[in-house]
This record gives structure tokens, sequence and C-alpha cells, in this order.
């Protein structure tokens, strides 16, 4: 009896092993807690894109349910994305992008904005517009306030600034399914699926 | 060849040149303390870079942050605090001790304790003393044989 047990030792220790690492298979690397997690905006005072001379406030976001939308012309993602944030905006849903140029350097700028501008309208005019408005990230360092590691993602944000849902990545229809439609509807009563009926 | 020397030298010069930035410190300090963290603090979107190896556009952007705090007169455990408190206990080499990570610490010792304890309960092995007399016997009998 004794011997047996002592067989059975580094068999269970494989055992626990594999199950250990089979589970790693599934794990997805990037995926990490987001800070922001129901906690308000940072504070910002930063330009529109297409109207420089109008600043915003993180008191911007007040009174509304607001999805804002991390991104930028040059992010490959986020022309697949717009269509459907189109779909969801034309459903009532309250979209600001934040948007954050690559090449624009803030110390050694190559590009000018008038190109940005140009550029952010070549691709709605394409692929849809789902923004009230975009909120210019000119130096990205909102971006970096919310912990955005890159382009897309998206935050939802109650009526009182706060950040409900954080996520990183695009946003399609499983994934609003998934982690955005319960809090929006908690926080609006709105079912709002993003698919045209 | 000579110029294809020249060529290749170029090629790598420009690699190793690439996430090379001109940031100004008023004191050594500050500087050798810009080194220090930007070796510590990893970047988030990358899988095991730190800031200063990578160049992602997050590293660039987290590189000038840690230079403006740095510039600010903000010390070690401040900037570590702000870029935790933005991209989680993740952004940081050092793990912090919690009920989980207290593993990375007590398993590689228990190992050892459990080396140590196996090693002195082992029994000194008697069969292997009576075996080499038996055999010395036999031996001794065949010896015998031949005379």
């Amino acid at each position: 009896m004794q011997n047996k047990l002592k067989f059975a030792i580094p068999l269970v220790f494989f055992l626990g092993l594999c199950v250990f690492l089979f589970q790693g298979l599934f794990s997805d690397p990037q995926a990490r807690d987001a800070m922001t997690l129901d906690r308000p905006m940072p504070e910002f005072t930063l330009p529109d894109l297409m109207q420089p001379e109008v600043m915003y406030t993180q008191d911007v976001f007040d009174g509304k349910v607001t999805l804002l939308n991390v991104w930028g012309v040059w992010c490959v993602t986020c022309q697949v994305e717009l269509p459907y944030l189109t779909a969801l905006s034309e459903q009532g849903v309250h979209i600001v992008g934040l948007y954050y140029d690559q090449d624009l350097d803030p110390d050694f700028g190559i590009k000018t904005l008038a190109r940005v501008q140009q550029e952010v309208i070549d691709i709605t005019d394409r692929l849809g517009n789902p923004f009230a408005y975009n909120i210019f990230d000119v130096y990205r360092d909102t971006s970096l306030d919310l912990g955005v590691t890159g382009a897309p993602e998206s935050l939802l944000i109650d009526q009182n600034g706060i950040i409900r849902v954080h996520h990183i990545g695009d946003v399609n229809h499983r994934v609003w399914q998934n982690k955005f439609a319960d809090v929006y509807l908690e926080l609006t009563g709105q079912t709002i699926n993003g698919v045209a009926e | 060849m000579k110029y294809m020397v020249v060529a290749l030298l170029i090629l790598f010069s420009a690699s190793s040149f690439a996430t090379q930035e001109n940031y100004q410190f008023d004191t050594p300090e500050q500087q050798a303390l810009f080194k220090e963290l930007t070796a510590t603090l990893r970047c988030p979107m990358c899988q095991n870079q730190n800031i200063a190896d990578s160049d992602a556009m997050i590293a660039h952007d987290m590189r000038r942050k840690v230079y403006q705090l740095i510039n600010q007169g903000q010390d070690h455990d401040q900037v570590v605090a702000f870029m935790k408190s933005r991209y989680g206990d993740f952004v940081y080499y050092q793990p912090p001790v919690t009920r989980t990570t207290i593993w990375l610490w007590l398993l590689p010792i228990s190992v050892v304790l459990l080396g140590i304890v196996l090693i002195l309960r082992r029994k000194p092995n008697k069969l292997t003393a009576q075996d080499e007399q038996a055999a010395l016997a036999r031996a001794q009998a065949l010896l015998d044989e031949d005379k």
C-alpha cells in the first residue's frame, strides 16, 4: 500500500502539471484588468480635432452615457469597427472619438493638422462616421492616463463621468453583447444591438 | 568589398539608433534615475520588453512621460506609482507580494527544504554491504576451486 502511494505521487504531480499547462493554451497573455474601471475620467483639456479652437474638458461627459472610442486613421482594426460603431450610433448610442495620431510626433512633428483632418474626413466618408465629435489627444497623454496601450480601445462612460467598461480591441457585435450591452441597459434602460432590423 | 562593409555598418547602426531619443537632464542623478526606470518598467503592449528597449509607440510615450515626471522632481517610487495606477502591476518588473505571487518565493524554498528532509531521512543501505560480503565470499570460493 505504502509503495503504491509512492508511485502515485509523480503521476498526480504530472496530471496536475498537465491541467495547469493545458489551461495556459487558452489564456490570453495580453489580457489584463484595466486600472481605469469604476474610476472617473482623468482630467484633461484638449481641442476638437476639426475645430481646434473648441476645447473640451472631462466635464463634457457629464449627464450623458458616452462610448469613448480611442482610434486613429493609421489603425487598421479601427477601420474594421467603424461600420459597426456607425450602426450603434444610428440606434442612438452617443459615441465620441479620442483621436490620436502616430506620425504626428509632438516633439518631431512631420504631419500637419490639416492633413490629419483630411485623412479623417476621407475615412469616415468611406466607412461611416459614428462620432458626435473627436477629441484630439495631441500629446497622447490622456490616452496614457487612461491606460491605453494601443488603438482601438473603447470605454463606456456613465452620466457621472465614471468609466464603467474598458475594452481593448475592436467593438463588434459579439463584444458589444458580451461586454457592453448589459451595462448600457443598466445605465440607459435601452437595449441596443447594433444590428439593423 | 570596402563599400559592402561600410554599407553593412550603416545598416546595423541605423537599427541600434532606432530607440534613441535625446533627453537632456540637469543632473547626472536624474539621468541615472531615467536609465533605471526605463529599464525596470515593462512595455504594456509587448510580451516581455522594458520601455528602454521597445520601439512601440506606447513605450515612446512612456519614456517621454518618465522624462517629464523626473524633470518635475518626482522620485523613483512616485514614477512607478504613477505608471502602476495606469497600467497595473504588470508595468513594473518587480512583482508585489500578494496571496497569489507569494508562491514565487515560497515554492523554490519549499522544494529545497523537501530535498534536505528527503536526504536526511534516507536510511543507510544495509543490503549493499551484505551483497559485497556475499560476492567476496563467492570470489574466494572460486579462487579456492582453482587451487
